[in-house]
Formats: structure tokens, sequence, C-alpha cells
């Protein structure tokens, strides 16, 4: 006899893979109708289709280490014989079940990953080895408190809150150590340094392919809309590696081919603008599309899903585990630009280069209200481009689609006052 | 970009500098058989003591001048001492500090050593960052001994007795180059404790010990002689003027460390120092590995008159790591 409670957990379970199922559905429908995709975007299209057309399944029979963040080297658990999963999750659907436990004022990608851990505990309890927390942002470290008690295995990952020092350095440098040691009694295999030397090379490809995709967007021809790179990159969190390189490389291929021969995929005068701040994940590519379907088109981002996820590259000297386990903890750190870190001065020089190196006219800055430290960086940034006299668009938004109208308007303004610019110079 | 360039900038310059480092070594050590010399001013280590030499360090007379009495310095002595030193310039400024990376047998023993630590695959040791600026000055105070000392044998200081004839080469006396080098023709003679003075048993204790020091240290932690050499002190001074360069463009660097990493001197500065066009920091020895491990285009650049040879690239940094991972 099921209990009451039990009754309605699992009409809560229906009702949210019902909902979630709907959400993905719209929000690729709204992906879709932009003429003129690229072909190889249908792989993409299809892998999220299927990830939720049925409740939410997970993408893999193997064993799964869950990361609540980028910063989690997934080298090493790739090494260790799991799959890392990145469970940010962008899903209003969960959204809506983890605001029934936590504060409202929270930030919607904590509420949506606690939301979607505790939904699907009963679906997915077994898969699940671990679920990997690093000490990021405090919103973060208390949601990992909340896991616990729901049962999870999870994984402290300790990490600094600045980079700079020495000191800093070192302390990760000895978590990430304590992380592999860790993960093979996790995993019950030993991570060797020839299976360390494959990942890192293998995953190496998949920053050489996000960056010539990033190149590729330099060109003055447009290309790719900003939302396809978000859903290419909301793939990598959970799709299988090899799958989602040779995918990538055909969109590549794709791509070069509309360059050769100067086929744009928006309008040429389409401002060019560079999306930064809280990270759209799949679903919510709420803003991406509005922008792209109000004429701008997202050429550049400096988000945790997209560019920080896959930019970086490591770069080790000798080929044992004493080189390379630090090297893959400096790779994670250092180039790190989140706003958990202070001081995050490497944020403004980044977006400078990519305004420079992207020709990007103007950016919007996604903020999730609840996301402090985003909201609090704002200012610094606007300052940094007040000088190098780039317009800022700052939106505040969330999951729901109740601000929709709100947005677009204020979206198109800013699109339109570009263009005056322009007009102007 | 043509063909050749990026050729270039695709290469594997380690590669190429442990062929360059090899033959120079053969130069400085044996090229006496060939009856090649190619001076006695050199800004690198080619040892006086060493018979079968193709060059000899500079040092090694710069002491010697350097004991002679002041009133000398403005007779035909000191022409001779100009001449000597401006030859020393101009062997620097051409190559800058890629004598040491390149061409310095004593630097090439430590990458030696390093190759068999890392084949037993024995973990290497680091400095700390105050650690390291704090030894790094070492070599400047060895460079201003190996100068005071000298003159305080043709000189008085401060009506101080002049020192004994025996200190004339200090630096010599305590240099590994010494007990090393002239063993790779067969003479263990510099080995020998000498017992005819006080300060030379001294000396030749002390030249042992640091001989024992360069070996052992030189094992653990990559290049762990160079940051005490005072000839790479004496580079630096020059070292603003010379032709080749490494340069930084700070705003296309992200700070991720992987040049830093690569640096087997420690500079740290190559990495967080976002300011500075021209890079060259004294304890470098343009060995250029952090410009192949840099992934950002353009960021670091060898210049050699102000013309581009060598600079990091996105492509040629996954192209080398593919080829890191495939030599195993
Ligand atoms: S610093 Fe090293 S490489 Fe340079 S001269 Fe001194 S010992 Fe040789
Ligand atoms: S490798 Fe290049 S980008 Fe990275 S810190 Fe060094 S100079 Fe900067
Ligand atoms: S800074 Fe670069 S060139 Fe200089 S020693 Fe270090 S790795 Fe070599």
């Amino acid at each position: 006899m099921q209990s009451d409670v039990d009754k309605r957990f699992t009409r809560m379970q229906k009702a949210t893979g019902l909902h979630l199922a709907m959400e993905a559905e719209e929000t690729l429908q709204r992906l879709k109708e932009f003429p003129d995709n690229p072909e190889p975007m249908a792989y993409f299209y299809d892998l999220f289709h299927n990830l939720y057309k049925n409740g939410h399944t997970l993408p893999t029979d193997k064993k799964i280490i869950g990361t609540m963040c980028l910063q989690v080297p997934d080298e090493l658990i790739y090494a260790a014989g799991a799959v890392p999963m990145r469970m940010c999750s962008g899903a209003y659907a969960y959204d809506q079940v983890g605001a029934e436990f936590m504060p409202a004022k929270s930030c919607p990608v904590v509420k949506a990953t606690t939301g979607m851990l505790h939904v699907n505990q009963t679906l997915w309890g077994e898969s699940v080895a671990s679920v990997v927390v690093p000490t990021t942002c405090d919103q973060k470290k208390k949601c990992a408190e909340m896991l616990k008690d729901m049962g999870y295995p999870v994984y402290i990952l300790e990490m600094p809150s600045a980079k700079d020092s020495d000191a800093a350095r070192f302390y990760w440098q000895e978590s990430v150590k304590k992380f592999a040691l860790d993960l093979q009694q996790i995993t019950g295999t030993k991570i060797t340094s020839a299976k360390l030397q494959a990942v890192i090379t293998d995953m190496a490809e998949s920053s050489r392919l996000f960056r010539k995709l990033n190149d590729l967007r330099k060109a003055k021809t447009p290309l790719i809309f900003g939302k396809d790179i978000f859903l290419v990159t909301s793939a990598y969190f959970i799709d299988d590696l090899t799958s989602w390189q040779q995918a990538v490389r055909k969109l590549i291929e794709d791509l070069e081919e509309r360059h050769k021969n100067d086929i744009a995929i928006s309008n040429r005068q389409a401002p060019r603008l560079l999306l930064t701040g809280s990270p759209p994940i799949f679903p919510n590519l709420k803003v991406p599309i509005l922008v792209e379907q109000a004429g701008g088109i997202i050429v550049a981002d400096e988000v945790c899903s997209s560019n920080r996820l896959l930019y970086d590259t490591v770069a080790y000297d000798e080929t044992n585990l004493n080189d390379m386990v630090p090297a893959l903890a400096d790779r994670y750190l250092k180039p790190c630009t989140c706003p958990c870190l202070t001081p995050n001065t490497d944020r403004n020089r980044k977006l400078e280069e990519m305004i420079k190196s992207h020709e990007v006219e103007g950016v919007v800055y996604q903020a999730f209200s609840g996301c402090l430290p985003y909201e609090m960086e704002q200012k610094q940034i606007s300052n940094t481009l007040d000088e190098v006299g780039v317009p800022m668009l700052y939106l505040e938004t969330d999951y729901s689609n109740e601000d929709l109208g709100q947005l677009s308007t204020r979206i198109e303004a800013f699109i339109e006052s570009i263009k005056a610019r322009r007009r102007k110079k | 970009m043509g063909n050749f360039r990026k050729a270039i900038n695709h290469a594997n310059i380690s590669r190429f500098r442990l062929y360059l480092q090899a033959a120079s070594f053969v130069l400085l050590i044996y090229g006496g058989y060939l009856a090649i010399n190619i001076g006695d001013q050199l800004p690198t280590f080619g040892c006086i003591f060493s018979d079968l030499r193709g060059g000899s360090c500079y040092l090694y007379g710069f002491q010697h001048q350097m004991g002679s009495p002041w009133s000398s310095y403005l007779s035909g002595r000191g022409i001779g001492m100009l001449v000597g030193l401006l030859t020393f310039i101009g062997f620097f400024i051409v190559f800058n500090k890629a004598w040491c990376g390149f061409i310095c047998p004593l630097g090439t023993i430590q990458d030696w050593l390093t190759g068999l630590r890392r084949k037993f695959g024995i973990r290497y040791s680091n400095y700390s960052e105050p650690v390291f600026q704090r030894l790094s000055k070492i070599k400047y105070i060895l460079l201003a001994l190996l100068i005071l000392i000298p003159m305080a044998i043709g000189n008085s200081f401060f009506g101080l007795p002049k020192l004994d004839h025996d200190f004339g080469i200090p630096f010599c006396m305590i240099c590994p180059g010494r007990t090393v080098f002239p063993l790779f023709s067969g003479d263990f003679s510099q080995l020998a404790l000498d017992m005819s003075s006080i300060t030379k048993m001294v000396f030749t204790t002390l030249g042992l010990l640091i001989t024992g020091l360069f070996l052992a240290g030189s094992f653990i932690k990559k290049r762990f002689f160079c940051l005490f050499c005072p000839m790479s002190a004496f580079h630096y001074i020059f070292a603003k003027a010379a032709l080749l360069r490494l340069s930084k463009d700070g705003s296309k660097c992200t700070r991720c460390g992987n040049c830093y990493r690569a640096c087997d001197v420690g500079i740290r500065a190559i990495a967080d120092d976002l300011d500075h066009k021209n890079i060259v920091k004294d304890d470098c020895m343009m060995c250029f590995k952090c410009v192949e491990m840099c992934p950002e285009e353009g960021c670091l650049e060898v210049k050699f008159l102000g013309l581009p040879i060598y600079e990091s690239t996105e492509e040629g940094f996954f192209k080398r790591m593919q080829r890191l991972n495939n030599a195993k």
C-alpha cells in the first residue's frame, strides 16, 4: 500500500515529467522556428527531444558521477571509469519542484537542480554514484547539505574563493588530489597515468572543437545563432563525449562550407552581441531566443554553460600523475572567471578581449534573480564596458515565462539603440 | 599566415632545442679536437679547465682582469678589459638568454638529469613563490663577490690588507663546470682537493660540495643551479638591449597558467605579468616552452630584431599536446 505521501510524490513525479516534456518541446520548437537552421543541428534537437520525451531519462547505463559545477575535473571521473554528468538544470518544471522546499529567493539554477534530484531520486537513485559539489557559491554549498539529507552520496570538493595566491592554488591542488584518490574508492577503478593522459587528450579535442566554433563566430558574415551554440554546449553536460564530438565536427564542416560560400544565417547587419552572466541552460534559452528573434545575433558568450565550460585547456609537462593531476587542478582554477572568486578582474579582461576579437557591439548581461554574485558583479562589468564604449543591457530574469513580454520590449529597444548608434558613426 | 610561418608555429621547439643543446655541448666540450675555438669571452659555460673545449666562459678572464690594480685600468690593460667586455656583450646581445636555454652545457647537463628523473617517474620538487623570490637574489650576490674579491687582490679596500692570489678566480673554484666538464674528456684532476694552501683547500672543498649539490639538486628540481648562476645575473644587465626577445601581449592572456606550468625555472610572471611587453625575466633561459604551451593566438611571441619568428597559436598548442599523447 502506498502511503498518502508516496502517492503525492508519485503524482508530482508524473506531473513534473509532463511539464518538463512540454517545456522542452516548446523550447525546441522555438529553436527550430528560425529559418535555415544548419542541418547538423538536428542531432542536438533530437538529443533533447529523446532525453525528455518520456520523463527525464539518464543518458547512459554506466555509473554516473553528477557534477554541480564546471569546476569539477571531469577528466578524473572518466579516468576512474565513470561518466560525469553536469546536473545544473535549466528546467522551470524542476524549479517549481525546488520552490516547494527551498527559499523563494534562491537562485533558479540551484532550485531547479535540487528539485530535479529530489523528484527523480526514486528513478535514478542507484545509477548516481556520487554528486560532486564544489564549494563555489553559498547556495550550492547549502544545497549540498540538502542533497545529503535526501540520502544522496554527496562529495564536497573544497575550492578556494580566490585564485591568485600560492596558498589558494596549492589548497585547490590538494583538494583535487584528494578527489582523485576518493574517486577510486567510489568507482573501484584505479586512475592510471596512461588512462588520465588519454582522457585529457580526448577532452582537449572537445576544447579544440569548441574553439573552432568560437573562431567561426568571429566571421563578419554571421554563420550560426547563439541559441544553437547554447544548445550544443548544454548537450555537452550530458552527452557521450565521442558522439558529441562527432556531431560538433559535422556542425563545423557545415559552418565552414557556409563561410566559404558566404552564406549568412541572419541579416548581415544584425547587431553583434555578447551574452554574459548567469548561465543559459536548456530548456531555459529564453533570453538568447528573444535576443535573436529581435534581430540581434549572439556572436560570443562568457557564461559557465558555454565558453567557460569548454574554452580552457590542460597543459601538463610530464606524463605522470604527479604532474598531470595538479595540471588538471590548474586548468579548473587559474583561468576561471566565476564571480564566486575574488578578485575577478580576469572576467573584465576576457570580455574586453572578446569584444575586440568578435567585433561585439553590445553586451547582454543576464542575471537570475537570486544569483547574487552575478547581480553584484554587474557594476564592475558595466564600468569596464563604459570605458570601452560598448552599451550593456542588464536583464534580471528567472526560468518562468512571465516576464517574456517585458523582456522582449527591453531587448528590442536595446537592439534599436545599437542600430541608431551605428547610423551616428 | 604563410604556410611556412604556420609550420614553424606548429613545430616542437623543445625537440629542436634538445638537438641544438647536444650539438652545442659537443662543440663546447670537444671542439678542441677539431681545433675549433670560438673564443674565451662566451656568455655561457665552456670551461677553461677543460682541455678539449671549443670556447670558454667569460667569467674566468673577467675575474682575472678584476684582480689588476685600479691604476692599470686606465692603461693598455684597461683597453684589453674593455675589448673583452664588448666581445662578451656582442655574443650575448644576439641570442639574449637563449644562451642558457640552447647552448650552456651546464644547463644541458641539468636538462639531461631531469630527463633521467622523468624516465624513472620520480616526482619533481618546486619552490613556492616567496622562496623562489628569495633564492633568486643569490646570483646577484655571487656576481658582486666574483667582482669584489678579485678586486681586493690588486687593491686595498678601506686600508685593509690586499687578498692573497689564491682568491684570484673565486667563482671558478666553486663552479660545478670546473669539476664536471673535464670529466667528459677523462680528466678527473679537478675532483682532487688542493692542499697547497688553506684558501685553496677551502675553495676546492666547497667546489666539491657544490658539485654534489648541483647533481642532486638538478635531479629533483628542474634547472636547480640556474637560479643561483651569476652568469645569468651578468646576462640580465644587458638583456633589455638584446636582439632576440620574448614578448607578451597581456590583453590576450587568460592567465590560464599553462606557461608557468611548463616553465622549468618556475617563472610566475610569465603567466601573471600582464603589463610588460618584454617579458624576459632574470631567471628566464629563453627555452620557449611557455610559447609552446600557450593556447592563445599571438599572446607569447619570440622576436628577432622586431621580426616575429615563433608565436603561440591555438592550433600549434593542440597539435603539440596531441603529439605528446602519441609519444607515449
Ligand atoms: S643560468 Fe644556467 S644555463 Fe644560464 S649560464 Fe647559468 S648555468 Fe648556464
Ligand atoms: S599560457 Fe598564455 S594565456 Fe596562459 S597564462 Fe601563459 S601567457 Fe597567458
Ligand atoms: S619563461 Fe618561458 S622561455 Fe623563460 S625559462 Fe620559462 S618557459 Fe623558458
